[in-house]
């Protein structure tokens, strides 16, 4: 009777559809990837292996160096700038007693909405002629700024959406973390005459670095899978300057029809994204002791 | 400093960001009422003199945000239950059923999927897409959509259901129950849980994913929501007070829904962030 | 949470019930069903139906089909194409009662740079579609096999002889794998009252065109509206600039290697383009705008000129439409002119020659059961009638593909489109846009180099240079 457990016919009816869709979406497609990425397969005629020239093409080729380019300025921001703020904010909710629920509801809300929904309401708030933001610059002065259409404008714009979206996901992750440290510490440093930031910075912040750890981590991956809201918003344009990887990638494959081409590209794209996670967990990750409160 | 400043403080601050993130809602939400864009121009704060619901009525119309909406809603609803109820299965079965080996073995294997960007897969998956003939049918996104949320969803159950005491179905063994019955009598109510952190968190990634859904679908009447609304941006770019109300539309409900059940999804989406 | 739990549950139980609701009053179709698993499995259109035996389908008893139809008539400034093609398909149900239409509406450039691309790859496109002429686009997907030959249904509806000289860039090996619906130029459109406004002479010579421009800029006035978002729009100017400074010759050149992008000719184009750039000739902002933008903006009187398709000039008309709306730049009625580009100095050709293509026209797919071709056969016959032809000229303003009789030409009763027709008949020559002759490739560089020019990011040279680099490639590959 206990071999009920051991059914190997009854383990395969649990696990055999996943492993059926999983093989089909996953697996299937890396190894195609991998063969479409040697070709000059353009969809529509026979494809024939060329080697390595996509992989070299790829590294020659002005604009994806830019896109790659841009990613790294994504991840920058979000590690580098956004990660402070995010801890700040925080701290910031975790101090106030009255309207914590409201706060923590209110800055998560964007990350629940599509990013192609919010990729159309900002258009609007950036529209130099009826949006939002020149609307209020008007007021000091500001001559017409054109955010989405100048180049060297338009990838921080960008940025800034994107922060809109995500801050306050990444708010709330840590604030858990914050409102579960045991109350005692916090008040025994109190008694002990520590300021408010004081705490926060000597007492708080130490003891959330695993989930600070973790919000870095997904801000790089989140930075590598950026693509619907440079899609939707200004489609890589101007002229390329906002083009990350994804989006580069995709047109090239749909636009333009080179799918032997995009596939390296998606392939490009795969490898950096293992390094980066590798490079993380060895340089930074392994050095963290997990601290247990 | 004195102590009311003290706790003044941090309210301005949070006050600051709470503006930042709502005042584009409501400049969305006052546009939306506007006539022309020569009245948004013009008074881009000012309250809607006149609440005219006839953008509403014109752009329900117009932008068939009825059928985008429930091309979405039944999308992400079916592909996250029955992706909740394949991972399920899966890590009940890499858990709690005795072949160790074989399920050490598929443990990995699917986790090998948390390793791939989603998008990298996007060229591939299409010509599979074409190959299966199910291009611009409803199916060319709810495999992949199931399919992607696999490896994350076994890897989040499995962590719940090795916590679940193995005395229970011990007892259920002694009662004769089995494998199956086990499964849906026992090991997945104990999970409820964990099975709604999952379908949240694969829900909202099915409602708000657009990648695949432009370029697998391009019927209109097929069309989800994200897409749906960019095409009708694109289509009428001119008249952003149904822009305006063809975005109020699409986010009226996840907000609904956001107010009901803002703990659950939360908790749902943060708890599976750190877990994966 | 169990409790909770359950609300979640009774929540979705009650979103699936309605749902099923819906979709079982949509039509029937498989919109928004849950159970798609029907209606949804490989796609019952395409490949069944293309199977049973040829003759029997004629037979009266013919279930109700349905087929769909790509077109890029939305929008506002598209209507009148649109209520044209509503039309057709109206007749169209008349003569084939079994057939339902599903429209699928589709912006001009994500249709032929996105959707059909794709679909032609995957071998599934639209029975029905929008298709523009040329190298990159009919003539590639004909040669792929994917486009139905329309020979046959030319011959025997008689319109072989019919149609004006146009049907080239639809053609391979003499035979017809599309029809447009009509023709245009690229010409400059200008607001009279504004040039009134400043006491400026009509732009028809260089020194006329500069002065205005000029004068615009001073007085805060964009000289020229121009939306470069999508690199096409910005493109009809440059593509008329090498007609004038190369000669109307050279951009049938490309693809045989007679004329080369990093020629000092064409690359001095790019420069004028470039210079009018840099000296503010163009909208502000002008990568972020789209090519609606570059209407609205020209209506609003933000700019004084616009350089753009003789398409456009339904737009300042002060008819109403069916529906007894107003033309979207209807206040502009009767102050707008159309002429073509000025002379441009030391411009190498014929200085007056002009622009004109016939490319926008719809194409079918090859993979047609017997049913579906009657439907296309009908449509071919309805589209290309003397009746829609003239109501394309009259309502829409689009040149016509087909010989109409003078009579016919003579209910021209708008201005402009006078002034249209007249651009054209007086340019002793016209030349094609190079966007129906150059490869595909080439077409998306020349967009993509246009747009760093405007960003300034790359100079005259180095554009002409990057183009020839993809032009050789495609040239080598296509031998």
């Amino acid at each position: 009777m206990k071999s009920t457990l051991r059914n190997p016919y009854v383990y395969l009816l649990f696990v055999l559809p996943t492993i059926i869709l999983y093989c089909m979406f996953f697996i299937y497609p890396t190894i195609t990837s991998f063969v479409y990425g040697f070709t000059n397969w353009d969809g529509l005629n026979h494809k024939a292996f060329i080697g390595l020239d996509n992989f070299v093409n790829a590294f020659k080729d002005a604009e994806f160096r830019s896109s790659i380019w841009n990613n790294l300025i994504i991840l920058l921001f979000s590690s580098c700038i956004q990660v402070p703020l995010i801890v700040v904010f925080a701290l910031l909710i975790s101090s106030v007693k009255r309207f914590q629920g409201f706060y923590k509801t209110t800055v998560f809300m964007p990350s629940i909405l599509s990013t192609s929904i919010i990729g159309i309401l900002w258009g609007y708030i950036y529209n130099p002629d009826v949006g939002l933001l020149n609307s209020i610059l008007k007021n000091f002065g500001v001559e017409t700024i054109y955010w989405l259409a100048e180049p060297k404008l338009a990838m921080f714009s960008i940025l800034v959406t994107n922060a809109w979206q995500w801050m306050g996901f990444y708010i709330v992750l840590i604030l858990a973390a914050i409102l579960a440290i045991p109350k005692d510490i916090d008040e025994a440093a109190m008694i002990d005459g520590a300021t408010g930031v004081q705490r926060a910075w000597y007492l708080t912040v130490p003891l959330i670095k695993p989930i600070i750890n973790v919000v870095i981590m997904l801000s790089i991956a989140g930075a590598l899978r950026v693509v619907d809201i440079v899609l939707v918003m200004t489609g890589g344009g101007p002229a390329g300057s906002t083009d990350v990887m994804a989006s580069y990638m995709v047109n090239k494959a749909i636009k333009f029809g080179d799918y032997g081409y995009g596939s390296a590209l998606s392939i490009i794209i795969f490898a950096i994204a293992l390094i980066l996670t590798a490079l993380y967990q060895l340089l930074i990750a392994r050095r963290q002791e997990r601290i247990e409160y | 400093m004195p102590a009311t400043a003290k706790k003044v403080i941090p309210h301005l601050f949070m006050i600051a960001y709470v503006v930042v993130i709502l005042v584009p809602f409501l400049f969305v939400l006052f546009s939306s009422f506007k006539l022309d864009n020569n009245e948004i121009t013009q008074h881009p704060f000012a309250f809607p003199k006149h609440f005219s619901f006839d953008n509403y009525k014109e752009t329900w119309v117009k932008a068939k945000i009825s059928v985008y909406f429930f091309n979405s809603l039944y999308l992400a609803f079916s592909a996250a239950v029955v992706g909740v109820l394949l991972a399920a299965a899966t890590a009940f079965a890499i858990t709690r059923m005795k072949l160790e080996k074989s399920s050490q073995w598929i443990y990995q294997f699917v986790l090998i999927g948390m390793l791939i960007p989603g998008n990298v897969l996007f060229i591939a998956q299409y010509f599979l897409v074409r190959d299966l003939h199910i291009l611009d049918t409803h199916w060319a996104l709810f495999l992949p959509y199931t399919a992607g949320a696999l490896p994350f969803s076994v890897l989040l159950l499995a962590a719940f259901m090795r916590a679940i005491p193995h005395e229970l179905e011990e007892a259920g063994t002694v009662d004769g129950m089995g494998a199956i019955r086990m499964f849906t009598k026992i090991i997945l109510p104990l999970s409820i849980p964990s099975l709604v952190t999952v379908f949240i968190i694969n829900f909202l990634g099915n409602w708000n994913e657009y990648l695949l859904s432009n370029f697998f679908i391009s019927k209109d009447s097929l069309r989800t929501l994200p897409t749906g609304m960019v095409g009708f941006r694109d289509a009428f770019q001119m008249n952003y007070a149904l822009i305006c109300t063809g975005i109020v539309f699409s986010v009226l409900p996840v907000l609904i829904l956001y107010t009901f059940l803002q703990r659950q999804i939360i908790e749902g989406l943060t708890a599976g962030s750190v877990k994966g | 949470m169990k409790k909770k739990l359950t609300s979640v549950l009774a929540v979705s139980m009650a979103m699936s019930a309605f749902l099923a609701a819906c979709g079982g009053g949509n039509d029937g179709k498989n919109a928004a069903s849950p159970s798609a698993s029907e209606s949804a499995s490989p796609s019952p259109s395409a490949s069944e139906s293309a199977s049973p035996s040829p003759s029997e389908s004629a037979a009266p008893k013919v279930e109700p089909f349905s087929m769909t139809v790509r077109h890029i008539q939305i929008g506002e400034p598209r209507k009148f194409r649109l209520a044209i093609l509503n039309s057709v398909l109206d007749n169209v149900k008349k003569d084939v009662p079994e057939v339902s239409f599903e429209l699928d509406g589709v912006e001009d450039s994500v249709n032929r740079f996105t959707k059909l691309p794709a679909e032609m790859a995957a071998g599934n496109p639209p029975k029905i579609f929008s298709l523009f002429a040329g190298a990159g686009d009919a003539q590639k997907y004909a040669k792929a096999g994917r486009l139905l030959d329309l020979t046959p249904i030319i011959d025997e509806l008689g319109l072989k002889d019919k149609f004006l000289n146009v049907l080239d860039p639809w053609s391979v090996d003499g035979k017809v794998y599309g029809l447009p619906i009509g023709g245009n130029t690229e010409g400059v459109f200008y607001n009279k009252e504004l040039f009134a406004k400043y006491n400026l002479e009509a732009p028809t010579t260089w020194d006329a065109l500069i002065k205005a421009a000029d004068t615009f800029k001073q007085n805060g006035i964009a000289p020229i509206a121009v939306g470069s978002k999508a690199g096409w729009v910005p493109n009809m100017f440059v593509n008329t600039l090498i007609g004038r400074i190369a000669g109307e010759n050279a951009n049938a050149g490309f693809i045989t290697g007679e004329t080369k992008w990093n020629s000092p000719d064409v690359v001095a184009a790019y420069q004028q383009y470039a210079d009018f750039e840099k000296k503010g000739y163009f909208t502000k902002g002008e990568l972020g705008k789209t090519y609606d933008d570059m209407l609205n903006d020209f209506i609003a009187g933000k700019a004084g000129m616009m350089f753009d398709g003789s398409w456009r000039n339904s737009a300042f008309t002060d008819q109403l439409d069916a529906a007894g709306k107003p033309a979207i730049g209807a206040k502009l009625a009767g102050k707008v002119s159309y002429i073509a580009l000025a002379p441009v100095p030391n411009g190498k050709g014929d200085q007056t020659a002009m622009n004109a293509n016939y490319a926008e026209g719809y194409g079918f797919s090859a993979d047609l059961n017997d049913n579906e071709k009657a439907v296309v056969k009908s449509f071919v016959k309805n589209l290309f009638s003397d009746e829609m032809q003239l109501r394309g000229l009259l309502e829409d303003g689009v040149l016509p593909s087909m010989k109409l009789s003078d009579e016919a030409l003579g209910k021209v009763t708008s201005p402009l489109l006078k002034e249209v027709l007249d651009a054209l008949k007086n340019s002793s020559k016209t030349f094609p846009h190079f966007d129906q002759i150059v490869q595909s490739k080439v077409y998306s560089e020349t967009e993509t180099q246009l747009q760093k020019l405007i960003a300034g990011k790359a100079t005259a040279q180095q554009v002409g240079d990057a183009i020839q680099k993809v032009q050789d490639a495609e040239n080598a590959a296509a031998k």
